[in-house]
């Protein structure tokens, strides 16, 4: 088994890739969710390793179309295509905008580092140049959606550590529940995270992002369907509960271990429009 | 950009194969509420239609397209109506070629040959190592980069960039036109006839490399030998017409740069240097920074720092230089965006002493996939000897209409 465990993706397991590592983050502060006392660590941590394992993938490609509504119900559409080179927590992705056609052309670059957090850069055709995005800023939201750039990123499984909640239903899928919390030293937005995976294919199913003892952002995941072998949610849902808002993400076109160069991953590529 | 994807063939060739395109029309209107002294135009209307194509036939080759057409009201735009490839008209032309180049990638290696934008520097508001960044002058405050033609070489191994421009024909700056309300006349030259001398624009080259590391922290060395952009001033009383005339003259400058970014626990810091030295005569050398702190939190992004200036040789130069005008200055920036749609801005400067002070505030809204509507509203003050304050009279609000496709 790898020892290498992404973090969330959006898209978890199933997704195969990072994407929308949907944080495992969480100080050590944090308590348990349940009142029961967490169970096996090393049963979690096996549980999240093989969820890993199936969506293991050498590159994934995909366009994604995402719908913002706010608390009113407002709807706004925006599309990326994304692609990414590597697999769990040592990968480089390009997320490019593709609409509305005043953000065509943004692109950002995220270099995932297995044993410490990404590195992320965004271009901005407008004014021609890339500009990081430091590690202090990435709680805030990634362009009007309800993920954050932290959301973007894939993280290893050992920068965190798991416990065993108990079994759950989700979407009337019998799911594990573990709850991760990241390691002291490790920088995160979320004090905790509680994963929900579904235990007839490892698939997560919903994600639960804590700061403190509230729960701030909830990804579920919906529409499975197997690409290439590997099981896929190829919709879903981030709901960002502090502002009421959410963001629907569907997954179009999606393929996995297509070539890819590594040229095509880096600052001087992303310039290319 | 439009990454679509080509779904013919193999799905490598699938990946390769890309053409994107992207453009916007805009529709500005400018009210000026006070007369300058020679110009008492209060209401100037904009159009620009910009269109750019990318093609990638391979994976290792782009090609980049892109077009401009403008109008106005105030007669800042050539109505001769000729396609223009050098951006050295004193007017905007109606129609140029804003991008026309192609670039090629083999492993670390990449290399952008024709007009195309190069950008250096790391921070905002002033960037002092950007030598290869002409601008559009005519608003002074509101300038918008210009393309430049030339060949960039970009290798990156690692963590290191290494990137050498060359660029042999000289594109300036386009400076404020003599009988509009942006350029400065002293105040007792009311009635005299002011004249441009005819330009004879130097045919030297440009050239410069700048190393680059990306790790925990971003630093970076430059140099540059050319041209400066922004020009020296000569002018040329004759008392008999009475009339005065300007003449340009372009320095040959060197210029000694680093910047840098340091993230810490609240902050980004950003740098940026650039120790200018020439041989010019009735040119300054001078050493031009900036600091600034970058923060976003919530909805809010903050930009905040001061630029400063050292003269390190004064040679009682006149010019037009931007740069240095805002010099002396703290400098700050907040956005906040309300929701997917909406956003609001200010940004200010305002010089140490106190005797100049801009202030910007602006709303923008969105609607539907194309059109986004903006409203701002500056407000500069100062005295008369200074470089901001002397733009007192210039205030103006602005609605701007965009179709972005």
């Amino acid at each position: 088994m790898s020892s290498r465990v992404p973090q969330m993706l959006i898209g978890g397991v199933g997704l195969g890739a990072p994407i929308m590592v949907v944080a495992f983050a969480a100080a050590l502060s944090g308590t348990v969710l349940d009142a029961a006392p967490p169970l096996a660590a090393d049963e979690a941590e096996q549980i999240v390793q093989e969820a890993q394992r199936r969506t293991d993938a050498r590159s994934q490609r995909y366009e994604g179309v995402l719908q913002v509504a706010d608390s009113k119900g407002k709807i706004a559409d925006k599309r990326w295509t994304l692609e990414r080179l590597g697999s769990h927590g040592d990968s480089r992705v390009v997320l490019r905008f593709t609409a509305p056609a005043e953000v065509k052309g943004v692109a950002l670059l995220v270099v995932n580092h297995p044993d410490r957090a990404s590195d992320q850069w965004m271009w901005t055709p407008a004014l021609e140049r890339d500009r990081r995005i430091a590690l202090q800023d990435r709680s805030t939201r990634f362009f009007g959606t309800d993920f954050s750039f932290e959301d973007l990123e894939e993280r290893d499984v050992h920068q965190y550590t798991y416990s065993l909640l108990g079994e759950d239903v989700v979407d009337q899928a019998a799911c594990w529940k573990v709850q991760s919390v990241p390691r002291q030293g490790k920088s995160s937005q979320y004090s905790r995270s509680v994963l929900w995976l579904r235990k007839d294919n490892y698939a997560f199913a919903r994600i639960e992002n804590y700061v403190k003892d509230q729960v701030v952002r909830r990804l579920n995941y919906t529409d499975l369907q197997q690409v290439q072998g590997i099981w896929t949610a190829t919709k879903l849902e981030m709901h960002d509960l502090r502002r009421d808002s959410r963001t629907r993400l569907v997954l179009d076109k999606l393929q996995y271990n297509e070539p890819m160069k590594e040229e095509d991953f880096t600052l001087q590529a992303i310039r290319r429009q | 950009m439009l990454a679509v994807a080509c779904s013919t063939g193999t799905p490598a060739i699938a990946a390769a194969q890309t053409f994107s395109y992207r453009g916007f029309v805009d529709l500005r209107a400018l009210v000026f509420p006070q007369d300058s002294p020679h110009d008492d135009t209060n209401f100037v209307g904009d159009m620009l239609a910009r269109g750019e194509a990318f093609y990638r036939p391979t994976s290792w080759a782009q090609f980049a397209f892109g077009l401009d057409a403008r109008a106005n009201s105030d007669d800042q735009v050539d109505t001769s109506f000729q396609v223009d490839l050098r951006d050295r008209l004193a007017l905007r032309p109606s129609v140029s070629v804003r991008r026309l180049s192609a670039t090629f990638t083999r492993g670390p290696l990449t290399l952008d040959a024709g007009k195309q934008f190069i950008r250096w520097g790391k921070t905002d508001v002033i960037t002092p190592t950007d030598r290869f960044a002409p601008k559009d002058f005519l608003y002074v405050i509101d300038g918008e980069f210009l393309p430049v033609t030339g060949v960039r070489t970009v290798l990156q191994w690692g963590a290191n960039t290494i990137d050498v421009p060359f660029v042999p024909r000289f594109t300036p700056d386009r400076t404020p036109l003599l009988d509009q309300r942006w350029t400065l006349l002293p105040a007792d030259v009311t009635g005299v006839k002011v004249m441009a001398a005819a330009v004879n624009l130097p045919s030297d080259s440009q050239a410069g490399v700048r190393w680059s590391h990306t790790g925990s922290y971003e630093y970076s060395l430059s140099f540059f030998d050319g041209l400066d952009y922004r020009p020296n001033l000569r002018i040329a009383v004759q008392p008999k017409v009475p009339s005065i005339e300007i003449a340009k003259e372009y320095p040959h400058i060197r210029s000694y740069g680093a910047d840098g970014a340091v993230p810490t626990r609240w902050f980004t810091i950003k740098g940026e240097a650039a120790y200018v030295t020439s041989s010019t005569p009735h040119t300054d050398e001078y050493v031009l920074y900036v600091v600034q702190l970058e923060r976003q939190t919530g909805e809010w992004v903050l930009v905040g720092g001061y630029a400063g200036e050292v003269v390190t040789v004064s040679r009682g130069q006149v010019a037009f230089a931007p740069d240095r005008g805002l010099a002396r200055a703290l400098v700050g920036r907040a956005s906040y965006t309300i929701d997917t749609n909406r956003r609001v801005a200010f940004e200010s400067a305002v010089r140490q002493n106190g005797r100049g002070v801009y202030v910007n505030a602006e709303y923008s809204h969105a609607r539907g996939q194309h059109w986004r509507a903006t409203v701002n509203a500056a407000v500069i003050g100062g005295s008369g000897d200074d470089f901001l304050g002397r733009y007192r009279q210039n205030s103006y609000g602005a609605l701007v209409l965009r179709y972005s496709f």
